[in-house]
């Protein structure tokens, strides 16, 4: 009888452990692919941690990332983890993903880790998160575990498509039109994309790439959601063979750049050259 | 700035005069040139307080040019290259926006270089700004002021450079903003053996840091990196048969302030591994034939999808490109040469290798068929396409872009008594298909360009016009652009040939669907005048003026801009 009654109030104390704090986890959808940006962008991942008036006390976070199949493919290494501590004042406690996924302390298996020690990047699929708050000794559950799922695809810049790169433009027919044309930022956003077209010239004494990062460019125009261009330029091209290099800034509805901690941080495509000229390749 | 400019010009003008000294060591010698160039920029709107135009030059420029060549001896020399604009007008990169800038920030900037060269048979002391490019893979598109050597005793090659890319600039919220940047240094080495014309094999070791605290406030959006990649590189030529091949891996953080981890080896020592640390590997290879007749390649190029480095900072990452070039001529004429020159490349492009895309294709081809058939024909045809293909996401279909070109241009000659005659046409067709991600559905944007040339050369005046008539259409769903232009130019020696004179004069009318007309103005003028065999001021001119119709409002809105490019150049050398 006595072992009834204990293992009942062991029972007890413990669905009210793990029923005392209660968290939500906010997740944005499509986060950024490239998961040391979650730490540094609060707007990915807050979870909020809420003892119902009970201060939280020492804490650790066990999270999870799972494909759609429920296979776990990451998983903090709780032994490693950090001893988290609750808002004391009895409100709520809010963690990011500095605290959530601390990469530091994480695992990852097969190919994922792969991939990640490649490019910082999981492969382009959707998966869950998962985060439950747990006791430091022992690891025993103290809330509900709380799911979010997300998908992950990370973006790539417009690659140029015409002028091709070299290509050689009659400068009778440039002096009236150049047909600028790119491919579309993929995925497909939700919001449509600017592309901002930038023409450069490449002076004598300059290199392509010197050209366009310290040149007024001679074309500067923001697109909304259209892969192609038709420029007048409105010059004369009376030298021999004049050299431009051009490229495409993509931004995102609040003009920022669409990607700003990929590659170059400027959202700026592979720039590619080409001349106007009267010398034939044949020449 | 002022006062730089003033010890600069100071300098010029001292080594400048170094030619006449009296006192010149035998064997000494300076050769190379000096100059300064003004450019004036002018835009009128109207109505007033439209800005629907933009101007897109400096309104005042200053840009100067200094390189001189000493010459001590056979086997002492000291270069020097020297070229700097008084205005900043950086628009993309990491001084973009910038206004005022500082000393190292003048020194550091990409649209000034100050280098210096000296070299005493195989041994070469680079001092200043370098750009230097050791390898496809490793570095060779940023320029970076500091001091290094480039050693070449028989077929050793040894190659170490040190010094700053950029300077940290302050995060300014504007308008305009400075996104800003941190300072960044850069070491690179070389070390291999060559011999040249035969192969070449070598090492390539190159480093980027940026210092954290160097910008504040600091960017808001970029974060301080650093980046390493190891290259090994070969080269070899056997006859006219080339092989050459580099494989490189680079350890990239892209951001130094996330915690270091042990789970990612890195290029260690030379890195820590951070949590937002990439390691990746980046290859390629061609291989090929080169003759007078007769060109062939292959090219494959790998980038890794981690894949980063300081010195390429555009570099796009994620793929593999596979290409095949060649180049020949065909079908003998009488004189010996050949009568027709074909030039043509097929390739494929594959994105996302590693799958954190979304998979991209691409097929690219070109085509340059040119043939001479007899001395008055000729016709040269060029095809061009460009494919682009993915997944969208979520979305129905995937995206297809597909462009496709193809050019034709007969030229005919004839020469008469007094001039000798030339009729070119020139017919373009390019078509644009793009599929809607939503609907599946396929527009097709196609433009049509035709363009007739007449050359007349005099051959007993010194006179050289042409005309020209261009038509260009546009047609695209709710959008059909006409353009008729019509432009002439003469080329012309007057003043013993001591002047030369080009002009043109270019008319466009445009139409946007059914609006009124708008219309295009362009008026254009070179002056060169060799003042003396060694000195020449080069004037160049030009305005245009453009009135739209009323596809925008306010209607009648018009601008006027204007340009005047006018230096002094000149040339030195102590042995004519």
């Amino acid at each position: 009888m006595k072992k009834i009654i204990l293992t009942i109030l062991s029972i007890c104390f413990l669905f009210t452990a793990t029923a005392q704090i209660i968290s939500n986890l906010v997740l944005m959808a499509k986060p950024p692919a490239q998961l040391s940006e979650w730490g540094s962008r609060r707007e990915v991942l807050t979870l909020i941690l809420n003892g119902q008036g009970v201060p939280v006390t020492q804490f650790k976070i066990k999270a999870e990332i799972k494909t759609t199949d429920g296979t776990v493919v990451g998983s903090v290494d709780l032994a490693r983890a950090a001893v988290l501590t609750g808002n004391q004042a009895g409100g709520p406690t809010i963690l990011f993903a500095s605290d959530v996924l601390p990469l530091e302390y994480m695992n990852f298996t097969g190919k994922y880790k792969s991939a990640l020690q490649k490019t910082g990047k999981l492969p382009a699929d959707n998966y869950t998160l998962c985060t439950r708050p747990v006791r430091p000794a022992d690891y025993a559950p103290l809330g509900e575990e709380q799911c979010k799922p997300f998908y992950l695809a990370s973006l790539q810049l417009p690659i140029l498509m015409k002028p091709y790169n070299e290509e050689l433009l009659d400068p009778k027919k440039a002096q009236t039109a150049i047909l600028f044309r790119w491919s579309p930022v993929v995925p497909a956003q939700t919001s449509p994309v600017t592309y901002r077209i930038q023409v450069f010239e490449v002076l004598n004494n300059q290199s392509p790439v010197q050209a366009l990062r310290s040149n007024q460019p001679l074309l500067d125009k923001e697109l909304l959601a259209v892969t192609q261009y038709i420029w007048q330029p409105q010059l004369t091209f009376v030298n021999e063979k004049s050299k431009f290099i051009w490229t495409i800034q993509s931004l995102d509805k609040d003009q920022k750049p669409i990607t700003q901690t990929d590659g170059n941080g400027e959202a700026r495509s592979e720039p590619i050259v080409f001349y106007i000229g009267t010398s034939t390749k044949h020449d | 700035m002022t006062k730089r400019t003033t010890v600069l010009l100071s300098l010029i003008c001292f080594v400048c005069s170094a030619p006449h000294a009296q006192t010149k060591p035998p064997g000494f010698s300076v050769s190379g040139t000096a100059g300064i160039t003004y450019e004036g920029y002018g835009l009128s709107r109207s109505p007033s307080g439209w800005t629907g135009y933009t101007a897109r030059r400096p309104w005042n420029q200053v840009r100067f040019n200094f390189t001189p060549s000493f010459k001590f001896g056979k086997d002492f020399s000291l270069p020097f290259n020297f070229n700097f604009a008084a205005v900043p007008t950086n628009f993309a990169g990491p001084y973009a926006g910038i206004k005022n800038q500082n000393f190292g920030q003048f020194i550091t900037n990409p649209m000034n270089s100050f280098g210096l060269n000296p070299k005493y048979k195989w041994a070469e002391l680079q001092l200043g700004t370098q750009y230097l490019k050791y390898s496809d893979l490793s570095t060779g598109d940023i320029g970076i002021f500091g001091a290094g050597v480039d050693l070449r005793p028989k077929t050793w090659r040894f190659k170490f450079f040190t010094g700053i890319s950029q300077e940290g600039v302050n995060y300014f919220a504007g308008p305009p903003t400075v996104t800003g940047a941190y300072k960044r240094k850069n070491w690179m080495v070389q070390v291999g053996n060559e011999l040249e014309g035969k192969y070449l094999f070598a090492v390539n070791l190159a480093k980027g840091k940026d210092v954290p605290a160097s910008a504040s406030p600091p960017p808001t959006t970029i974060k301080p990196q650093e980046g390493v990649v190891i290259s090994v590189l070969g080269n070899v030529y056997v006859d006219k048969i080339y092989f050459k091949g580099e494989a490189a891996q680079s350890t990239f953080t892209k951001d130094v302030t996330t915690p270091t981890t042990t789970l990612l080896r890195g290029l260690k020592p030379f890195i820590e591994p951070h949590t937002s640390s990439l390691t990746d590997f980046a290859g390629q290879l061609s291989v090929g034939r080169k003759s007078t007749n007769f060109d062939i390649g292959l090219m494959l190029k790998y980038i890794g999808a981690g894949f980063q480095t300081t010195g390429y900072p555009y570099l796009q990452p994620d793929r593999f490109d596979y290409t095949l070039n060649t180049r020949f001529n065909a079908w003998k004429n009488k004189a010996g040469g050949y009568k027709m020159n074909v030039v043509a490349s097929a390739g494929r492009r594959v994105n996302n290798l590693k799958n954190t895309a979304l998979k991209a294709n691409q097929f690219i081809a070109n085509l340059n068929w040119y043939t001479q058939f007899d001395d008055h024909w000729s016709l040269n045809i060029n095809y061009n396409n460009f494919g682009f293909q993915s997944a969208s996401g979520t979305n129905p279909y995937g995206i297809k872009n597909v462009s496709n070109d193809l050019g034709v241009n007969p030229t005919f000659t004839w020469t008469g008594t007094k001039i000798m005659h030339l009729v070119s046409l020139s017919y373009n067709y390019s078509k644009y298909d793009e599929r809607d991600v939503m609907t599946g559905l396929t527009t097709s944007n196609n433009t049509h360009t035709a363009l007739l040339t007449y050359v007349p050369t005099y051959l007993t005046k010194d006179l050289s016009p042409d005309f020209s008539v261009l038509y260009f259409y546009n047609d695209v769903p709710l959008a059909k652009v006409k353009l008729f232009t019509v432009s002439s130019a003469l080329n012309t020696n007057v003043a013993k040939k001591k002047i030369r004179l080009r002009g043109q004069l270019q008319y466009t009318l445009g139409k946007l669907n059914a609006f009124s007309n708008n219309n295009n103005l362009i008026a254009s003028c070179n002056i060169d005048y060799k003042i003396t065999k060694k000195l020449s001021w080069n004037t160049f001119l030009t305005t245009n003026y453009y009135k739209y119709g009323n596809e925008i409002t306010p209607v009648g809105a018009n601008y006027l801009e204007s340009m005047c490019r006018t230096g002094f150049q000149y040339s030195f050398d102590t042995k004519r």
